[in-house]
């Protein structure tokens, strides 16, 4: 079909434009390749291990139809006609120098020729949803909180323009294919039953003079296969370069659990891209600015600077635009703080996990705005003086309270037996009490009704009195990883003093520690958390839960639970609260936000210390809201004590006292052992 | 400028505190220490200081349990040199022994301005910064809120009741006992902490022996603490009924 | 001899409160030691000192501004030339320049941060407040003399005033310590209330929800003639000023009435509060700390109970 010339041309454009994306993509590859942590054996037992999960994720766009299934789907319709194109591009180029036609030859091509005529319609659809929502529809989601940190690129519109020429390339490259197709048709005067479409639209075609069919035909290729050549080297530096670094990133991203944090020697340097893992500019290329990260970001619903999308999408437009430096290693290191995100968007982060969660290419923002808070500490930068108060309680009195050290197990006082001290003798459970659970003066009735309850049962458990000491879970996360080994060190020395079996932890911040951060130095813990050892104690009939709640035809009271970010999505215990409140014969009903999709409380990542009150509504009077739009819900359920705290709170200050209890889960389940004693013996 | 700082240890308050058998002091078999909370602020204005204006920073410190942990967060914060003054200092030191001992090791230093907090909470006999200046033979104010360099001396501002605030220019040496720096105390981060004790040493100076304060302690006690709040029940009439009573009981319902 | 020395204190011209609780217990002691009530003026006016048997005037325009170098050689003179046995110095910020250095210039062993004093068995017995209040110390000097530094408000000021005409008589003053210079006195901002002199305070906490609602605290202040403090979460979020805030972070109040509305009673909190004459709490939560240093608890709801109260005050 091509003439000579064209032929020549199109071998002289194919060597321009990839080789010109070729070196811009090994630019990239060099500077992911050259960060810390790289190494190619890594690399490939991670891509042999983690292929098929990859394929299925990646194949069916799965967390793409997470928090907005309608942009999954015309987003689905996009990624297959575009993966399609793969080799219908091959196939046309391959068609348009020998001449040969995929019309008519057999049952595989004509099936090629269906899912090509079908998907290139579908894709045009799909497309055209997207340009509509963007720039028409403009949905608030796609915007930026007051005080977010853009590049200034990004700022000027940039976001804007690459959609506009992305979206527009792929109109032209899909909606020329197809219309060459049709082309095809009217020139050899036939249609062909499997392509509809195409048939549909050459019939209309028919009727033109042959010269203007023939240079429909001739154009459409040079639009179709032509542009996605030139497009080669736009690729590489547009958001669009996700459709190679998005699998990569799920093949490739770290193994570790969400809890479990890498250490960073920072040499008291404010952070720069230079300091980052090789996975964390991974993570840029591989972030398309879909903004789901901000939309489940507890900061950023509190009015707050923090977007974890602009930190990704400022870190590549800095590297897009000092690839050169970067990949010869002659950048200078300039501090993220000075382009990527702000000083206050640093601080204002939960480190609830819900941004990693919710990334559809497996992106780990969080990561970067825990080290650069690290970055912070070393370089004694002002903290927000409760932060400060905190930190150096922990470091004089182990707890984050201030309090006396010693009176870490003064909450035992008052109940009716001695809770045995697991350094003196052997216990199956260790209980690791924690700060709030131990020091908080609401929360201390609670710990006393768990003591209660687990004594009753039967269980052997103890506790470490004064050598417990904070686990240093959030100490981690606020950046004072020095303070983080103490802690750590001397928990560790506290529990080789003492003989158990298992640790029972009340705060799911300090299972999280125990759990994932104690195992990096060596010491591997069995760790649950209070509500699933409740819930085995009811499971072994060592609890008897009987309520009268639901019995007889009797309506069961409506409840609604709220997962701890630290217990649902860092340790995946979902369940067991909730077999807990079903058997406590209350009806639970699940506010739109669950499971691991739960909002957080606002309290981690150390903001439970911060006297920072520049919040527009507090994430915890959010989420009271959100309770009480289900109606009929008056009982908040639940199973950390710092929810205790802040929801206690938040029901205060949002003025819904009288409207919503806040019960902790052990309240639920102390009510039904009581009816249970109750009932009448059978 | 070189610069004195002067740290000193003091029991936790936040520990409870036994009063010793013989009743004369507290019982210091497990006792917890921290830094005094002023020498934290006159710590933090010394760094300041040199901040803006260069020098050096010397902290300086009596033995004392736990001590050299509180020495190293000096350097880790930025201060040039540490010193502990070691001898027989067993139990509580008054302050006019400390100042003694401090003004013996002082004497051999030189330095422009001694800086320390202005009381601790252990001070029964006085404060060290006004004993210390007078053995040294240096002028010394005392709630001190801010201090300016301004060559061989500096101006100082001095807090009075009420919010009023008297300057003053001090002629270099003196010795300042500070109430607040212009910033809170920084943070020392816990790696950079122990960094500085495998970097630096400490420097060790023998005591002078020293005269006690002149004051015989006949016994120490702890005062009697309020127990719970007597709680008002009933209706919202009857709980104001109440709560007028008792304000009238004390006279304080004529405004 | 058993002479006791008031040194009074003067600022901006005005005598110090303090003068005259240590004025009055300077009474007390001297009769107790059978001895003279002195009182040292130093630079300043002798005007209402006249309880005192004797008021010493030293200086004048010299020593007129305080500076702490000048008044400590002044004092050190003054102590040499009367030999008091007893030597009162109001623990204030001058008083803490003034104590321990007389102490370390003349010998004479001193008693800090007291806040009772006695004659036993002709000895001075003195209780110092250590360890943040946490412990009382009784102790009495070797010898017989003995410098003391008062705490304010330890003694009662009425009993140290007196409509007599006193003796003065005149101190000739040491030479000038000029290393010290007085450059000007910085009077405050006057911008809000002082909740550290007001006799009422009415604080809230969180439980009162919202910016709006801190009117309902007012109106209790207003009919008690009190002032409006506030716990920190309330200062942090807005609602009142900083100056408002009690609490170890903020500012430490002793009124004689001290009303909690929907205080929980953070530790942070109470140390700023726990020495009220009078402590009132009114929370919903029964458990809350603050009913562990309130003298009258209230569990119930401030909404209700604040609006009835006010009104009953105003009758």
């Amino acid at each position: 079909m091509l003439t000579s010339e064209e032929k020549v041309y199109f071998g002289i454009l194919v060597i321009l434009t990839l080789s010109w994306a070729a070196i811009d993509f090994a630019r990239i590859a060099a500077v992911i390749v050259s960060r810390p942590g790289f190494s190619v054996r890594v690399v490939l037992s991670r891509a042999v291990r983690r292929l098929p999960s990859m394929l299925t994720q990646v194949g069916a766009t799965l967390p793409v139809f997470r928090l907005r299934p309608r942009e999954g789907v015309f987003h689905y319709l996009i990624f297959a006609a575009f993966s399609f194109y793969a080799l219908v591009n091959v196939l046309d180029t391959f068609s348009a120098f020998t001449g040969f036609s995929t019309i008519g030859q057999n049952v595989l091509l004509d099936a090629y020729n269906l899912i090509a005529d079908v998907l290139s319609v579908l894709g045009l659809i799909g497309m055209a949803y997207f340009l509509v929502r963007r720039f028409v529809q403009k949905p608030p989601v796609l915007n930026f909180n007051p005080g977010v940190v853009l590049y200034p690129k990004v700022s000027a519109g940039g976001i804007r323009r690459d959609s506009l020429i992305v979206g527009a390339f792929i109109l032209t490259h899909v909606g020329s294919r197809w219309l060459g197709t049709a082309f095809h048709l009217a020139q050899a005067q036939e249609t062909s039953l499997y392509l509809p479409t195409a048939s549909v639209v050459s019939l209309a075609l028919a009727g033109l003079p042959a010269a203007a069919l023939a240079f429909g035909v001739h154009a459409t290729f040079w639009l179709a296969v032509g542009l996605i050549l030139l497009f080669f080297p736009y690729f590489v530096r547009s958001k669009h370069i996700h459709i190679f670094f998005a699998p990569l990133n799920w093949l490739l991203r770290p193994d570790r659990p969400l809890g479990e944090i890498q250490p960073l020697k920072t040499d008291g340097r404010p952070l720069a891209l230079q300091d980052l893992r090789w996975h964390q500019l991974l993570d840029t290329y591989a972030c398309i600015m879909c903004n789901r990260c901000q939309q489940v970001c507890p900061a950023h619903n509190a009015g707050q600077p923090l977007s974890p999308a602009a930190l990704e999408i400022n870190k590549r437009y800095y590297l897009t635009d000092h690839l050169h430096e970067f990949a010869d290693g002659s950048a200078p290191r300039v501090p993220l703080l000075d382009y990527a995100i702000s000083r206050e968007a640093v601080w204002a982060c939960t480190t609830c996990g819900a941004c990693v969660d919710i990334c559809p290419v497996g992106n780990a923002p969080m990561l970067d705005i825990i080290d650069i808070r690290r970055s912070l500490i070393e370089q004694g930068d002002t903290l927000d003086a409760g932060v400060q108060k905190s930190l150096e309680n922990l470091g004089k009195q182990g707890n984050s309270f201030g309090a006396s050290g010693r009176a870490r197990a003064k909450w035992t006082q008052g109940l009716p037996f001695k809770v045995k001290d697991a350094r003196k003798e052997p216990v199956d459970y260790l209980w690791f009490v924690g700060d709030y659970a131990s020091f908080d003066a609401r929360s201390q009735q609670l710990t006393r009704l768990v003591a209660k309850v687990l004594n009753d049962a039967g269980v052997s458990f103890g506790i470490l009195y004064e050598a417990e000491w904070n686990s240093g879970n959030d100490a981690r996360r606020v950046g004072e990883e020095g303070l983080f080994e103490m802690l750590a060190e001397h928990n560790v020395a506290a529990l080789d003093s003492a003989q158990f079996k298992e640790i029972i932890t009340t705060d799911p911040h300090t299972m999280n520690a125990l759990r994932f951060e104690y195992a990096k130095m060596g010491k591997r813990y069995k760790v649950s958390h209070y509500s699933q050892v409740l819930a085995r104690l009811v499971d072994e009939g060592k609890i008897v839960l009987r309520p009268q709640n639901g019995v007889n035809g009797a309506t069961r009271r409506r409840v609604t639970y709220h997962d701890p970010c630290y217990l649902g999505r860092y340790n995946r215990v979902f369940d067991a609260p909730r077999a807990l409140i079903e058997r406590s014969g209350l009806q639970l009903v699940e506010m739109p936000r669950n499971h691991n999709g739960s909002f957080c409380c606002g309290a981690g990542g150390g903001q439970i210390w911060s006297a920072n009150s520049k919040q527009a509504e507090r994430p915890s009077e959010q989420r009271i809201r959100e309770a009480l739009a289900l109606g009929d819900v008056q009982t908040f359920i639940v199973s950390c004590p710092k929810d205790m705290a802040m929801y206690s709170d938040a029901v205060k200050t949002s003025g819904n006292e009288g409207k919503v209890v806040v019960k902790d889960i052990i309240e639920v389940v102390v009510e039904a052992m009581a009816e249970s004693a109750h009932e009448p013996k059978r | 400028m070189n610069i004195i700082v002067i740290v000193k240890h003091v029991p936790d308050l936040v520990e409870e505190l036994e009063i010793a058998e013989d009743g004369k002091d507290l019982n210091r078999d497990f006792l917890k220490f921290v830094v005094n909370e002023f020498d934290d602020q006159a710590l933090e204005q010394a760094l300041l200081l040199k901040e803006k204006g260069g020098g050096t920073i010397t902290a300086v410190a009596l033995d004392a349990p736990e001590i050299d942990q509180t020495l190293f967060t000096c350097l880790a914060k930025g201060a040039d040199k540490a010193v502990k003054i070691v001898g027989d200092l067993e139990g509580r030191v008054t302050s006019h022994a400390a100042a003694h001992m401090l003004a013996d090791a002082l004497k051999a230093m030189s330095h422009d301005l001694i800086l320390t907090g202005v009381q601790s909470a252990e001070d029964l006999d006085g404060q060290v910064g006004p004993l210390l200046a007078t053995y040294l033979g240096e002028p010394h104010v005392s709630v001190v809120t801010g201090v300016e360099a301004r060559g061989q001396m500096v101006v100082v501002r001095q807090e009075y009741a009420g919010g009023v605030t008297g300057e003053f220019e001090v002629d270099l040496p003196a010795v300042l006992g500070i109430q607040a720096a212009p910033q809170p105390p920084r943070y020392a981060p816990i790696s950079r902490v122990r960094a500085t004790m495998k970097e630096k040493k400490l420097v060790e100076i023998q005591a002078a022996a020293a005269d006690g304060a002149g004051l015989n302690v006949r016994q120490m006690v702890r005062p009697q603490v309020a127990s719970h709040a007597e709680m008002i029940e009933g209706n919202t009439d009857t709980v104001v009924e109440r709560i007028v009573g008792i304000m009238a009981e004390r006279g304080l319902m004529n405004g | 001899m058993g002479n006791v020395l008031v040194v009074v204190e003067q600022l901006n011209g005005k005598t110090g409160e303090i003068t005259f609780e240590m004025l009055g217990k300077g009474r007390e002691l001297a009769s107790a030691l059978g001895g003279e009530l002195h009182a040292l003026v130093i630079g300043g006016q002798a005007d209402e000192l006249g309880i005192a048997d004797k008021v010493w005037v030293m200086g004048d325009g010299a020593l007129a501004h305080y500076t702490s170098a000048n008044h400590k050689a002044a004092l050190v003179a003054a102590i040499s030339a009367i030999s008091p046995r007893v030597t009162l110095i109001g623990n204030t910020s001058i008083g803490m320049d003034l104590a321990a250095g007389a102490s370390a210039a003349t010998g004479i062993p001193l008693i800090a941060y007291c806040n009772a004093l006695r004659v036993e068995g002709g000895q001075v017995v003195g209780t110092s407040q250590i360890y943040g209040g946490k412990v009382l110390a009784e102790v009495a000097p070797e010898d017989g003399a003995c410098i003391v530094s008062v705490l304010a408000g330890a003694f009662p000021a009425s009993a140290g005033r007196s409509d007599k005409t006193p003796v003065l008589e005149t101190l000739a003053p040491p030479a000038l310590d000029n290393r010290v210079r007085f450059v000007r006195l910085i009077e405050p901002e006057a911008a809000d209330v002082d909740i550290t002199k007001a006799a009422v305070v009415v604080s809230v906490g969180r439980g009162i929800q919202s910016a709006d609602n801190i009117e309902l605290a007012d109106g209790l202040a207003d009919a008690l003639g009190g002032v409006v403090g506030a716990s920190r979460p309330v200062t942090d979020a807005g609602w009142l000023p900083k100056s408002r805030q009690v609490g170890k972070s903020g500012l430490r109040v002793k009124p004689k009435l001290y009303l909690a509305l929907g205080i929980s009673g953070a530790p942070e909190h109470l140390e700023g509060m726990k020495d009220s004459g009078l402590i009132i709490a009114i929370n919903q939560d029964a458990s809350a700390p603050i009913f562990d240093v309130a003298h009258y608890g209230v569990v119930g709801d401030l909404f209700e109970i604040v609006p009835a109260l006010t009104e009953k005050i105003k009758g």
